[in-house]
């Protein structure tokens, strides 16, 4: 806790983020017009869940296919229940998220107990996920949003800040608050850390394997349903698009791929960053068929600079102590 | 199916009574889209009404779980050893789905491409869809005689993996320069409502006073460019869009959209299940048929491709049974010697 802010992991992320900010509005000023910030939070409110449900598994030193999975799954049942059934859309949502919360226990039971790796198994309930999504659906979108639904996705509680901010934010804070402030947090990063040794020290791993899907599960259904309101449709391809975000954010926010070790607000920064890049790409009319190979360079610059800055500041804290 | 799907099916089976009754209750037919999209939802019904309507075994629509041509072939391959003996296929890939669809050939199975084609040389009998350079020159010429000269307009289209995005860009940015318009944008890779939300309000944002126009040809742009249009309140930014979801078909009776391209899933679907039918029951495909060429076959049927505006919208599903009446009443004369 004594470590100074600059040599904490969201700082590069943080830095990368306000150059971003400040290159790109001197260039193209309507970048930082009201409604583009909408866009931009829109964007970055909806990720930044996505982001949180890989964070937390990647903080137990596994890895989670299925999230995409999972929230389409969600956000298909909010849309039917709300079309097809007639419920009342807090109800919907409430039901739509224990599913999510309910396919993230199975994933986690299944990892725990089996003792298959979180790869395989959640690679198999992804093409479950996506299958009941696809049996539910056939490949059919659900039309009948409700308008409260679809105010909430698109409108803004206090210009130009969207009411889908604050589920984000709210996750931010609680994510936060669980990891670095209660013994469940911290049992999670050190089951990431050394799963042995967290064992020996007495801390049940299974029963951390399964808390952490099921958060992630949770997470990925309210993304889902976050999604729904956004777009206005249940669109049986929400999800589809969400792997590499999933891991991209968290890793330029320093997470570290084996576990044990995670930042909320440098994911939360990654998000911003890769939603920067998105617009940016869009902002300059960069031609379609160089989009993704720039996308992918950019991301490539941002985990780059973070990881220089990291071993920079590792070098002279090995020296200093030399 | 939503309402307006089971109208549009409703619609057309009544309208396009058969003639045929020679059908083989053996023929069974499979639908086989590239991966899920609303687009395709209308084979489904189309095969259910042409196995009714025809008396075939069945016509199945059979959707891969994703837009993956591993996953496409090994479901066609699966689909052999259940006993389907006709196929319709959307190509997952125009060179890539060649090897399989002579596979499936092989098996003296009638094989069809559908929406989209295989690049020749391949045992497909033909491939029958829209033209889709003609509809998107033809969106962008209805579009453009809205606007004068000097037009500003943006190109919102789908997936860069499709070859059709290609003739898609390649027709918008020729409809434009004869119209002395300018494309000053396309945005690509958006037939996915997630992109395609993110990169078109972004840049609605930052250039919506430089836009005069927008032309989308693909589904999901069309949809999410309709909403954008709504949420900012833009009469001005004049749209042509394609498809008929029901966003879209609202957003032109609400004044937000000028019009859209119609596509003819349905009527692919249909005279597609028809006529693997008659190739089962002996029928060939003429030599001298007038098929049309396009940039991957010299045996190319176009399923047809109608404007429909806020004057036609109301009857946009009259439109559709038009065209594909049309194909429907003279495809046997035309194209098979029976």
């Amino acid at each position: 806790m004594n470590q100074k802010f600059w040599q904490s992991e969201w700082f590069g992320p943080l830095l990368i983020t306000v150059t971003a900010i400040v290159i790109v509005s001197s260039l193209n000023p309507s970048f930082l017009s009201p409604f583009n910030i909408q866009i931009l939070l829109l964007a970055i409110s909806v990720n930044a869940m996505i982001a949180f449900s890989q964070m937390i598994i990647i903080a137990i030193g596994q890895m989670n296919l299925s999230v995409g999975a999972i929230g389409g799954m969600a956000a298909i049942s909010f849309g039917g229940m709300m079309e097809v059934w007639g419920i009342p859309w807090p109800i919907a949502a409430v039901l739509s998220l224990s599913i999510g919360l309910l396919a993230g226990i199975a994933n986690g039971a299944l990892c725990a107990y089996t003792g298959i790796s979180a790869f395989v198994i959640t690679l198999a309930s992804l093409s479950i996920f996506k299958g009941i999504n696809l049996g539910i659906t056939e490949a059919q979108p659900f039309y009948d949003i409700p308008d409260t639904v679809k105010s909430l996705g698109n409108d803004t509680f206090l210009h130009p800040l969207p009411w889908l901010v604050l589920p984000a934010v709210a996750a931010a804070v609680l994510l936060w608050y669980l990891l670095f402030r209660l013994p469940l947090g911290r049992a999670i990063l050190a089951v990431g850390g050394n799963e042995h040794a967290a064992a020996l020290s007495g801390i049940s791993v299974p029963r951390i394997v399964i808390v952490a899907h099921a958060i992630s599960g949770l997470l990925a259904a309210l993304a889902g349903i976050m999604l729904v309101g956004r777009l206005q449709i249940g669109q049986p391809t929400i999800g589809d698009d969400w792997l590499i975000l999933s891991f991209a954010a968290p890793v330029i926010g320093g997470a570290i791929l084996t576990g044990g070790h995670v930042s909320v607000a440098g994911t939360f920064l990654g998000v911003a960053i890769v939603a920067i890049i998105t617009q940016v790409l869009v902002l300059f009319s960069i031609d379609p068929f160089l989009v993704q190979v720039v996308l992918g360079g950019l991301i490539l610059w941002a985990v780059g600079i973070n990881r220089y800055r990291e071993v920079r500041a590792h070098r002279k804290i090995a020296a200093g102590a030399i | 199916m939503n309402t307006a799907q089971r109208v549009l099916a409703a619609g057309l089976s009544l309208a396009l009574l058969p003639s045929a009754t020679l059908a083989d209750e053996s023929t069974r037919v499979a639908l086989v889209p590239g991966g899920p999209h609303p687009y395709f939802a209308a084979w489904e019904q189309a095969g259910a009404d042409a196995a009714k309507d025809f008396g075939l075994g069945s016509a199945d629509y059979r959707v891969p779980q994703k837009w993956e041509l591993g996953l496409q072939n090994q479901m066609l391959e699966s689909l052999v050893t259940q006993g389907y003996n006709a196929f319709l296929v959307f190509p997952g890939d125009p060179v890539g789905t060649v090897a399989i669809a002579n596979e499936l050939a092989e098996t003296g199975a009638p094989v069809m491409a559908l929406a989209g084609c295989l690049k020749d040389p391949s045992e497909a009998v033909f491939c029958m869809g829209t033209d889709t350079g003609n509809s998107a020159y033809l969106g962008t010429k209805e579009l453009l005689k809205q606007l004068g000269d000097g037009a500003k307009i943006v190109h919102f289209t789908g997936f860069l993996v499709d070859p059709n995005t290609q003739l898609r860009i390649d027709a918008v940015a020729k409809a434009a320069a004869e119209g002395g318009a300018e494309v000053i944008q396309v945005i690509a890779d958006i037939d996915a409502p997630e992109p395609a939300e993110e990169k078109i309000n972004a840049y609605l944002a930052a250039h919506v006073d430089e836009v005069d126009g927008i032309v989308t040809t693909a589904w999901v742009p069309a949809v999410v460019a309709s909403n954008a249009l709504r949420k900012i309140g833009d009469k001005r930014i004049v749209m042509v869009g394609i498809d008929h979801d029901e966003v879209v078909i609202q957003a032109i009776k609400d004044g937000f959209v000028h019009g859209t391209m119609l596509q003819n899933p349905y009527g692919q679907g249909y005279i597609g299940s028809f006529v693997a039918d008659r190739l089962r029951s002996g029928c060939t495909v003429k030599a001298d048929a007038p098929f049309k060429s396009n940039a991957l076959t010299d045996k190319f049927i176009d399923s047809g491709t109608v404007f429909a505006g806020a004057n036609d919208v109301d009857n946009y599903v009259g439109s559709m049974q038009s065209i594909t009446k049309v194909l429907f009443d003279e495809f046997e004369s035309t194209y098979l010697d029976c």
